[in-house]
């Protein structure tokens, strides 16, 4: 099916792109590295698609690259994914439509509005995605480890 | 052979020695269609036939079998008829009967045949001897489908399903008793303050001093703790018990509904359903929490009250309580009024409920045809339908309240006047009295409460009613649930004769086809020619009539289900996708399917590209509200879906008919993945889809009338080679 994780190479080229060689040594430019369960199992599961979105490589485990591909990788995918972790609750206030949350994420203290019930889902695993009107998605990764009035507030709208 | 009840002796003078009874019908009908028993029996050398009416004008008639020319029968629409057709015109003859029975004549003609061709070959008729008791014994099995009369009353049956939490019911009442032994006590104790305290104070007659109020006011203030601590530990005991009986409840109703087939869902509205699994348990468990737990307190009080007003003076107690049979039997007049009532307005609102889960998923064909005033106006009818019989039950109970209140204040005016009486007499202490009055303000509060239980019992029982008779569904499947265990199946599927009838409609009449495993079959014909029933049948979903369905040479009904299910990948025309991910989706069918498994099914459906470029890939929420998907996306998904189990018989209902050529062409590449290597059952409009098949088999009226290759059947220029006329015209146009 696919070439196992070491028969390819990925650099990045001088204009910043990611060029990547497969295991029959053609050379893609501009390649596109993409999660394929970002929420659930982000470390493991990343494709190379090519520019035009055709499906190149799939990465089973981050872990088992060679470091500097790794690196490379991970800095790419940075530079797309955006779901931040709620650390903690400071407030569920009622808002024209719906509910405005505000919370400290790993990438600082934000708030957003959240539309109805069905915007808090679980996923596989215990975690809680909450997805805000504007489709940005929010992790929360254990309900059980966010800090006790964090709990309650959550508790009120999920 | 045991005499047939209808005509024991009849029967038994009309045998020649020798001759033996071979199959029976029983005809409803007469020749005008008027109910009236008739038998037709068959035996080894004639034709006999009874009439009910042993005073018309042909009470029993035979036909020797050498004299028949042909026995057939026609189904017409409700009802059917039997044709004989004699070798002389004069012996011809027609029965009548309802549709109900078809299926025993079809077996009855069966056996004419056999038994003609016994005849006619000199075998001896011996052999056709299995096939009269096979027709004996199948009886009337398919029209049994209504469910059971529910036994007993819904509420003791409710109690029964309490049964295991026996210990905390016990404890709850256990409780009750002493909460409101408790609370009872209040009046007492200010009955003696009054007498001994307040009344010498007022009086002045002894030293009386104020602070002998303390050791009361401390008795009332504990007795007040103690009920209120035993009240909070009982009513939270008891919203307990609710709550285990009716989860218990809701959940057995959903596994059973599970082991419902396809039938019962297709006779029974979703919305109905659903309020009978939610909002009929939840009025039961508010029943049990609430009304019934107020109801065993009052019981109690009630008595209690009654007791220790007769203990204190059972000439008052007399008076005061003489309203009381008054009261027993206006409750037992409006008891019967009031059931059928609370039972009306149960329907009622399913009927709302069913209203609102028809027309909310259906509101695009709502606004595309523009018809949302009517469907207002509909929902504004049967809106006002649950008004108006909710309105008149509560006209009746609610005349209950006031005039129980009546009957209080009646009850406390003869006190008054007697207490009065009585306190002038000297045998009676004003205390005493007081205390008599709180105790009949009591009583007659318990009486009114009681009266209401009584209403939201009524209310409760109509729920209970509704929730059973769910359950009292017998799975019309499991007749003949298999049991022997399979593992994978090779793919052999034989279809024997099959037959399959609906009511009273014959949907299959008739079809033998072999399929060798990992042959593909198309099937193509009009619609209504009974093309998914076969595939529901080659499921089991449904059950056939008559004839057999074999998998790898094994009877379909004695294979375990749900591992025969295991083999089975079926994707239909609407694929349904739960809520949930894109990755829970495809694994519906494996659960512990690995990602690297879902990943490949995925790609094998060509589904991969498209989920790869969603915003969360494999966990993007798909489902009801979830991220929207075309058509041809969510189709796929299904394909991957079917392609992780593997499975050793693939079905294809319609599985490219609602998307466009350019979709079609997609999924028709992820279907050549999945067809490849396994038996395929195909089902398709578009005869594009069907390229790869190996045979093509028409169907038309229930039966097969071709069968063969593309090419074979474009030769004959019959159905198919029409279907495909029409087929490129359009594709032109």
């Amino acid at each position: 099916m696919n070439p196992p994780a070491t028969h390819f190479d990925l650099q990045r080229n001088p204009a910043g792109n990611l060029m990547f060689t497969d295991a029959a040594g053609v050379v893609h430019d501009n390649v596109l590295p993409l999660r394929l369960f970002p929420l659930t199992d982000p470390d493991r599961w990343v494709a190379i698609t090519s520019s035009g979105g055709q499906d190149l490589a799939c990465i089973e485990d981050l872990a088992a690259l060679p470091g500097p591909t790794r690196e490379l990788l991970l800095d790419a995918l940075a530079q797309r994914d955006f779901v931040p972790l709620i650390l903690s609750i400071h407030a569920i206030l009622r808002a024209a439509h719906g509910y405005e949350w505000h919370v400290t994420t790993d990438r600082g203290k934000t708030h957003f509005t959240v539309e109805n019930d069905e915007s808090i889902q679980p996923l596989a695993g215990g975690s809680i995605v909450v997805m805000d009107h504007r489709n940005t998605r929010y992790l929360i990764t254990d309900p059980a480890t966010l800090d006790l009035k964090s709990r309650q507030r959550l508790e009120r709208y999920y | 052979m045991p005499a047939d009840p209808l005509t024991p002796p009849l029967l038994e003078k009309r045998l020649e020695t020798g001759e033996r009874v071979m199959a029976r019908f029983q005809v409803d009908l007469d020749q005008r269609l008027q109910f009236q028993k008739g038998l037709l029996v068959l035996t080894n050398r004639r034709l006999l036939c009874f009439e009910e009416n042993q005073a018309g004008p042909q009470p029993f008639q035979d036909w020797a079998l050498g004299e028949i020319a042909g026995l057939s029968m026609e189904e017409m629409g409700a009802t059917a008829a039997l044709h004989l057709t004699a070798t002389a015109a004069s012996g011809n003859r027609h029965w009548r009967f309802t549709a109900g029975l078809v299926k025993e004549a079809d077996t009855f003609v069966a056996c004419f045949l056999e038994q003609q061709r016994a005849l006619d070959g000199g075998v001896p008729s011996t052999m056709a001897e299995p096939m009269e008791a096979e027709g004996d014994n199948e009886g009337l099995g398919f029209t049994d489908l209504m469910p059971d009369v529910t036994h007993g009353n819904p509420l003791l049956r409710l109690l029964k399903f309490s049964r295991p939490w026996l210990r905390l019911i016990v404890l709850g009442l256990l409780l009750t008793i002493a909460a409101t032994s408790a609370s009872l006590l209040t009046p007492w104790i200010t009955g003696v303050l009054v007498d001994k305290l307040l009344i010498p104070l007022q009086t002045k007659s002894d030293e009386i001093q104020l602070r002998q109020l303390l050791p009361y006011a401390a008795m009332l203030l504990g007795t007040a703790l103690v009920a209120w601590l035993l009240k909070w530990w009982r009513t939270f005991v008891v919203a307990r018990i609710a709550e285990l009986v009716t989860s218990r409840l809701r959940r057995e109703l959903f596994e059973h509904l599970q082991s419902l087939s396809l039938i019962y869902f297709n006779k029974k509205r979703t919305g109905d359903l659903i309020s009978r699994i939610g909002t009929d348990t939840d009025r039961l468990s508010l029943f049990i929490s609430v009304n019934f737990i107020d109801f065993v307190c009052d019981v109690f009080q009630f008595a209690f009250t009654a007791f220790i007003l007769f203990k204190i003076h059972p000439l008052l107690a007399f008076a005061a309580l003489g309203p009381v049979p008054l009261v027993a039997w206006l409750v037992k007049c409006v008891r019967g009024h009031l059931l059928s009532g609370f039972a009306a307005s149960s329907r009622a609102w399913s009927l709302m409920t069913s209203v609102l889960s028809d027309t909310i998923p259906g509101v695009r064909v709502v606004k595309a045809f523009a018809q949302e005033q009517r469907e207002i106006a509909r929902f504004r009818q049967t809106d006002h339908h649950v008004f108006s019989t909710n309105d008149r039950v509560n006209r009746t109970w609610s005349f209950f309240s006031p005039m129980i209140e009546m009957f209080t204040d009646l009850g406390l005016l003869i006190i008054w006047v007697v207490g009065a009486m009585t306190v002038a007499h000297g045998s009676l202490t004003v205390g005493v009295l007081w205390c008599f009055v709180t105790y009949t303000t009591r009583f007659y509060g318990r009486l009114e409460a009681m009266s209401r239980f009584f209403a939201s019992a009524q209310r409760a029982a109509a729920s209970a009613h509704r929730v059973f008779e769910v359950l009292d569904v017998e799975p019309d499947m499991p007749a003949t649930e298999g049991t022997r265990r399979i593992g994978r199946l090779s793919g052999h599927i034989e279809f024997r004769d099959i037959k399959f009838r609906h009511g009273s409609r014959q949907i299959i009449r008739g079809i033998n086809l072999n399929i060798a495993p990992g042959e593909m079959i198309g099937l193509v014909g009009p619609s209504g020619a009974g093309k998914t029933t076969l595939v529901n049948l080659a499921c089991r979903f449904f059950d056939v009539s008559e004839g057999a369905i074999l998998v790898d040479g094994q009877d379909l009904r004695d294979i375990h289900v749900e591992d025969f299910r295991k083999n089975i990948g079926l994707v239909l025309q609407e694929p349904y996708l739960f809520f949930g991910t894109i990755g829970d989706n495809i694994s519906y069918g494996k659960p512990d399917a690995t990602r690297e498994e879902i990943i490949a099914a995925a790609k094998a459906a060509r589904a991969h590209e498209f989920i790869m470029k969603l915003v969360d890939g494999y966990d993007s929420m798909v489902g009801e509200r979830g991220q929207q998907l075309s058509g041809g996306e969510r189709q796929r998904i299904s394909i991957a879906r079917a392609l992780l189990i593997d499975p050793a018989i693939l079905i294809l209902d319609e599985a490219t008919s609602s998307v466009d050529t350019e979709t079609e062409r997609e999924i028709q590449r992820a279907l050549d993945n999945l067809v490849h290597g396994r038996t395929t059952i195909a089902i398709a409009h578009r005869l594009g889809t069907l390229r790869l098949a190996n045979r093509l088999v028409v169907l038309e009226d229930g039966r097969i009338s071709e069968i063969g290759t593309h090419e074979q059947l474009l030769k004959t220029s019959g159905t198919y080679a029409r279907l495909h006329q029409a087929m490129q015209e359009v594709s032109q146009a």
